[in-house]
Formats: structure tokens, sequence, C-alpha cells
């Protein structure tokens, strides 16, 4: 194990380190709502601003729990309402294989999340930001599939 | 020589001698026993390599988007071949997939469909063979007489070492073809479909992290699994990009993981099961048992079969409005 | 040189008592017959299979290997220590090809700390064929099915016992922390010896092996390598399970500031192997990797190092996914070297 991962461990300090994608027609612009609007949710969020959920490789979310992520979420618009008509739609048959994908091959379901969220609903965001946390630390600090850089002698 | 090898002798040699194909792709016996080569006849003479047994394990159609290719280089003008290849059930799915894919033209290809009992599994023989190599085999009816490198005889059931994917396989016969040789094959037996991954998923997390992670120390990067599959024609393979670099090139079981956790996914919607992956990976992992979660999912989620037509949409290039959304944490 | 018999029944004493002060490599049992692996339990040896599925180079020459460390414009070394390291069991012909490897890592006076530092630890007692395996050409290139090259010992499977021959000073000094659970070989012994070897040479099927190095230059151009190379898949196999093969690739990762310099193994085979950053790539087809594959071995390797790089353990040909045997591409080429 490494250095960084024992002190997560080890110590009260642990806060899970999520990354974000959020689509920039809805999810992105609900969580600068959330903002602008003083909604309080917790720093543990990356946000990484993508055009549509549809643009999301899954490669992009296997990667970031390979370079530290605890864990990711993925937000697009509501059915119905994507920007390209159709993006999240595609969107949501990769996500439902990746997510059973992951969670087959052992790594925690509790650390991918999907969601959709409106440009509207920054309230929400703010809520299911709450519960990723909250989910991803019942799991604690992610250790599967991190690539570690220890000295190989 | 069997009925079947026969007449698909007879049949290339018309095709080729009427200029229907100017190449045809089919096996040929290898130098090893229970193995055979892929084999590219160009000439009626020599259609007489050609053979067609219970060892014909390859799926021919990773050898076919090669051929529709303009030689790099060439200058001037240039029509594709038009290509013959023999295919059992899987092999024409797989075909099916290239087609819809645009990597091989349907107007260039003639198929030659043959029914397929399943194959035999090489390694299979292998671990019933233990240490020692595998010095002769003959295939007789429904068993195979096999010789060991120390001598020992042995006489296996054909049963018994058939490929994972063939003992599952629900189409034995061409999904697609110009023209069929030899008889229908039997009706697939009655297996429980998927009960491999069933019995997989029912095992706690841990047991399952620590099964990929026992299957995936084996895995020397070779990229057999992904050269031999017939949907991995990518010019430039995500596990060799540089920019961006998704994966590092060492065998460090992160690295392995999300190789084979991004090639799986690249298949999704596209797997046909024809089992190419399993024959060919030299340490014996079961690739399939990946794959096939992603089929069972594809099935159960959106009631998609692969590559069964060339009219219907793949599973992952289309969506209804009622997809399922009981995997999102607030849909 | 020492020579000695030990009791079958005493193998596993004789390999625990080596292996307290250096780590100890042997074939165990595999799903693919056996492999070489690193053994904390030598009951779990098996020394009745022919070769290891995967050749055993990746003791000394490992898959991948961190090269040094940097963070930001400062490079770290890495610590070249290496434990002794006991190849136990290896056969005949992969013993020879760290003969072959020491010459690549050594080359032109210029010695590759990284290899050296592991070869350097490892002594090698081989251990005879009493019969091929279903691939097997050693004699054809050069080797014995009893060959002693590369080899600090040689062991011979007598049915009920082991015998044992030091061959260097290195053999002779392990074979002697053993000596408790040894015999001195009788000369029956040794007749026993010298009948099995014969044995076995005679058990191997010739392969001819084109020698004539202009006819295979010639050879460039030849239709063969069309034919060849339309088959090959373009993976790395080949290469991977290869006890001779040696490219190898450098590449850097780095993760927040710092990074290390790995170098891993590599294959011609690979359609990326040439590629240029330009995005020219000199070996375009199939045919032309898969030329360079066998030249490599048949031509460059005798033009650079005085010998084929291929010990005929046959490998390549029991592994390949397209069913290409290298004996056959080799009896190709011989009968085109005669032709022109």
């Amino acid at each position: 194990m490494t250095k960084e991962t024992n002190e997560k461990m080890s110590g009260d300090g642990w806060e899970p380190r999520i990354i974000a994608f959020l689509c920039n027609w809805c999810s992105y612009a609900g969580a600068d709502l959330a903002g602008v609007s003083r909604i309080q949710y917790p720093p543990n969020v990356r946000v990484i601003r993508v055009p549509c959920s549809g643009r999301i490789n899954p490669l992009f979310i296997v990667k970031a729990l390979q370079t530290g992520a605890d864990g990711v979420l993925v937000s697009g618009c509501h059915p119905g309402d994507c920007h390209y008509i159709s993006g999240n739609l595609y969107a949501r048959r990769k996500f439902a294989l990746l997510k059973s994908l992951l969670e087959y091959v052992g790594i925690e379901p509790q650390r991918v999340h999907f969601s959709w969220v409106s440009a509207a609903e920054g309230a929400r965001f703010a809520e299911i930001l709450g519960k990723v946390i909250d989910s991803v630390r019942s799991v604690g600090p992610a250790n599967k599939m991190i690539k570690k850089f220890e000295e190989v002698a | 020589m069997n009925q079947v090898e026969e007449t698909l002798r007879q049949e290339v040699a018309k095709l080729l001698e009427d200029g229907t194909i100017d190449v045809f792709v089919g096996h040929e016996a290898a130098s090893l026993p229970l193995k055979t080569s892929p084999c590219f006849v160009r000439s009626p003479k020599e259609v007489d390599r050609l053979v067609w047994n219970r060892i014909c394990t390859s799926n021919l159609a990773t050898y076919l988007p090669q051929l529709f290719k303009r030689p790099v280089g060439l200058k001037g003008e240039w029509t594709p071949p038009k290509v013959g290849v023999v295919a059992k059930g899987c092999d024409s799915r797989s075909i099916v997939g290239l087609i819809k894919e645009k990597q091989i033209p349907r107007d260039r290809l003639f198929i030659i469909g043959v029914g397929c009992e399943g194959m035999i599994d090489r390694h299979s023989v292998g671990r019933a063979l233990g240490v020692v190599g595998l010095a002769d085999a003959k295939v007789d009816g429904n068993s195979v007489q096999v010789i060991g490198t120390d001598g020992r005889e042995k006489r296996i059931d054909i049963a018994d070492v058939l490929a994972a994917s063939c003992r599952e396989c629900q189409h034995r016969e061409a999904v697609l073809s110009n023209l069929t040789v030899g008889e229908a094959p039997s009706s697939a037996p009655e297996v429980s479909h998927y009960a491999n991954v069933a019995e997989f998923e029912s095992k706690s997390p841990q047991e399952r992290w620590e099964h990929w992670v026992g299957e995936l120390s084996r895995c020397i990067r070779c990229y057999a699994c992904r050269q031999a599959c017939p949907n991995c024609y990518c010019e430039e393979c995500f596990a060799e990009e540089t920019a961006p670099k998704w994966l590092g090139v060492t065998t460090d079981l992160s690295d392995v993981f999300v190789f084979h956790l991004g090639r799986a996914f690249h298949q999704a919607g596209r797997c046909v099961d024809c089992g190419a992956c399993v024959a060919a990976c030299p340490q014996g992992i079961d690739l399939r048992l990946l794959n096939q979660k992603i089929n069972k999912d594809v099935e159960e989620l959106f009631e998609a079969q692969v590559s069964l037509s060339l009219e219907e949409a793949e599973a992952l290039s289309s969506f209804r409005m009622e997809d399922d959304q009981s995997f999102m944490t607030e849909p | 040189m020492l020579e000695m018999t030990l009791d079958k029944s005493k193998v596993q004493e004789f390999l625990r008592l080596l292996g307290q002060n250096r780590r100890l490599f042997a074939p165990v049992k595999d799903r693919m017959g056996t492999k070489f692996s690193e053994v904390a339990d030598p009951s779990l040896v098996c020394l009745d299979g022919l070769n290891t599925n995967l050749s055993l180079k990746e003791v000394v020459f490992p898959q991948w290997e961190t090269l040094y460390t940097f963070e930001e414009d400062q490079a770290n070394e890495v610590k070249l220590a290496a434990q002794e390291t006991l190849l136990f069991g290896a056969r005949p012909c992969d013993a020879r090809a760290l003969e072959l490897l020491d010459r690549v890592f050594t080359w032109e006076g210029i010695d590759d700390p990284y290899y050296l530092r592991r070869r350097e630890k490892t002594c090698v007692v081989a251990l005879a064929c009493n019969t091929p395996g279903e691939a097997c050409f050693c004699s054809s290139v050069g080797g014995s099915p009893v060959g002693e090259v590369g080899a600090d010992a040689l062991a011979f499977d007598l049915g009920k016992q082991l015998y044992l021959r030091a061959l260097t000073e290195r053999g002779e000094a392990l074979l002697k922390e053993a000596s408790t659970l040894t015999e001195k070989a009788t000369e029956e012994d040794k007749q026993a010896v010298q009948q099995a070897a014969a044995e076995a040479e005679k058990q191997l099927q010739p392969v001819p092996i084109p020698e004539d190095l202009a006819a295979l230059k010639e050879s460039f151009d030849a239709e063969i390598w069309e034919d060849l190379g339309q088959k090959c898949l373009g993976c790395g196999t080949c290469a991977y399970v290869c006890p001779t093969c040696h490219c190898f690739d450098i590449t850097d990762e780095t993760k927040k500031g710092v990074g290390r310099r790995v170098r891993s193994w590599d294959s011609c085979a690979f359609s990326l192997f040439t590629l240029h950053g330009s995005g020219h790539n000199p070996r375009t087809t199939q045919a032309a990797r898969y030329r360079q594959r066998v030249l490599h071995k048949f031509l460059y390797c005798p033009e650079n190092f005085g010998e084929a790089f291929c010990v005929g353990c046959g490998r390549c040909i029991t592994n390949c996914p397209a069913g290409l045997d290298l004996r056959a591409v080799l009896e190709r080429l011989g009968s085109l070297a005669k032709v022109t």
C-alpha cells in the first residue's frame, strides 16, 4: 500500500475524492446554480465539464478509478432534454453495462454513480452530491484499481 | 476426407474458376496435431489445401478487413478483391457485425456457410494430458485418440474437450451466406445459458475481485486475445494510444485491469462469443467470463442479441426511451 | 568436475537446503502444463513436464522494470541489488538462451546493468530432456537435449535418481552445499547418462536450417513472406514466450509531478513497433513484420552475435494462435536458398 493510502486509511482525516463528469447543458449548469444560489455542498468533488453525457467514454470512469479517485459521479440531462436530442439515451445504455461490469469484477458499486440533473435543479445537485459522498465514504478509500508508483529495485 | 470438405473444395474451385471470387479464406492443416491455420486460396489448383474438421477453431472473420484495405503506397486505381470465406455460425455473425460497422463490403463477399457441431479446444486436450505435450491425435467420430509426448495413449470424448463457447452456442448455422455446404447441424443441446456468469455473479465481491486478480496476473500483455478477435480492427488500440495514455505498458495489475475492462467494454453489444480470445490466450485466461457478462446484460436489459441480421441495430447504437434506469443513483 | 547422484525421494530436501540462502525458481504445475516460478515450497516442484509454457527469461529480463524515477527535474537511480537466485530444472534450451541473451546485454563492451545485476547472481541447474516435446528442434539449431551451454550444472533424470554434474565453479560450489544428501556418481551411473543422452538426441526430428546467410538475404523480397504475413495475426505471443527475444520499449509514466521510466518487452509483430513519431511506419505490412522476426533470428543475429537466436524450444509453434510453424518456415526458406 502506498504511503498516501496508508495515511488516508489510518487517520480520521480521510475525505473521499470524487470526480464528477457533468454535461455542459444541464448538470454543469445545475451545479453552477447550486453555487450562485449559495447552496452549500461538500468540497470533495472535482468537476470535469463535458459537452454531453454521451461524450463520456467509459474509459474516463475506469481511468479516474485507476488514477486515484475514490468515487465517480456522472450526470447529464434528463431523458428527453438532451441538447443533442439523444446523447444521454445512448449513454444510459453504456453506463448500465459499465456499472454492472465494474461490480462484476469486484469493484464496490458504491463508488460509481449516475444521475440526471437539470439546469434548474441546483438544490437537487447538492443533495445528490451529499448522497454520493456518503456512499463513497461508506466503502472507504479506493485501493483496488489504483496504479501505485512504488520503487521497484 | 469428409463430405463437407469435398463439397467445399469443389465449390471453391468453381468460384475461383468462374471469377466469382479472387481469393478464398478457409482453414488448412497446421503442422501440430489438433491445430489448423487460416488458408488463403487464390487458384483452383490449391483448393486441396482446404480442410473442414472439428479443429477449425479460428474465427476467419478476423482476416477479412485487411483484404479490403488499399495496399499502403499503391499508386493509381485499386479495386478491392472479391473474397470468399467459409463461415461457421460464429464466423458469420462476426461477418454481419463487420459489414454493419462498414469494415467489409457485403457485395464483395461470398460466404459459404457450414453447420458446426462445435470445435475442439486444444487447451482442454492439453489439460487432459497434464504436464506432457501432445505428440499425435486423431479425430474419430465423437472421440479423439491422443498420444502424449510420454507415449501414453488416451481416448477422449469430444464432448469433454469442446470449446466452452461451442458448448453454449445457440447459432450453429451461418446467419448470413450465399451458399450452404453440408447438412444442417443437430439442434443445439439444452444448456443453461450464461450459467458460468450466473454462478460467478453469486460470489461475494471479494471473491470476484480475487478471481480476477488471479486471472489477470497471468496476463503477459501479448494482445493475442485482441488480435484474434474479429471486432478488434482498430488501427490504434486504446491500449497503445499515447495521447491520451489510458494505461501503462506494464503487467502491473492496475494496467492489466484497465486493458481487459476496456477491451471487454469495447465488445459490449458486439461480442458473438466465438471464443477466439480464449483459444488464442497462451496463458489460458477465461476471458469469456468477462465478455459473456456483458452479453448477458445486453440480452436482459435491452432484449438484444448480437449480430444476427444485417437489419437490426446493435444494442449500443440504439436506445429506447424506456430503457432501464434502475442502476442510477438518482434517475 | 563434480559428478554425483541424488535419490529422487530427496529432491525436495535438496531444494529446501539450497533454497535457504537464495531465491529458488523451478517448474511447477500450471493449467498450461508447467510454468517456471519462484517456489517457497519445494513439494510443488514438478520435473516431469517438458518445456514450461513460458520461458524463464523473465527471471533475468523481467517483462517490465523501472529504470529510474524522477521528480520534476531530478532523476533518482533505482537500487540495483539482486538476490542470489537458483534456477532449478531449466531445460537445456532455456539455459542456452541465457548465454545468448548475455551476448546482447554485453554487446560491444556495453554492459546493461539492469540485466547483469540479476544474471550475475543466477545459478542454473539444467535438466536434460529424455524425450522431446511436440515442437522441439534444439539439435537443429546448435543445441542439444543434453546441452551444457549456459548452465552451471546439468541434471539427468535416471528414473530413481537424479544424476548431477557440475559444469562451472559456481555449479560445483552449489552442489557441494548439499553434499550430505548426494552420493558420488558410479561408473554405472555415468554409463546410464551416456545412454540416456544418446537416446534423447536420436528422438529429435532434424529441421533443415538455412545457414547460407547470403541466400537468406536474397529472400528479403520472396513471396513466402506475403504468404506467411497474411496468416500472422500480429500478436506478441511468439516473442513473449521466446527465451531469446529481447526487444524492449522504454516509456515514461507520470503522475502528479513524479514519474518513472519503464522498460518493457516489445514485439516486432506489433504494427506499432516501428511507428515513428512523424506517423511514418517503415514496416507497413504484417509480411514485413513477420519477415523481421525470422530474419532477425536467423540472419541479423548470426551477423551480429555469431549465432542464430533460436534455441529450438518450440514455444512459438505450440502457442501461435494462427498455427504458424517456424520449422516449416525454415524449411521453406532453405529450399528457397537452394533454388536461387
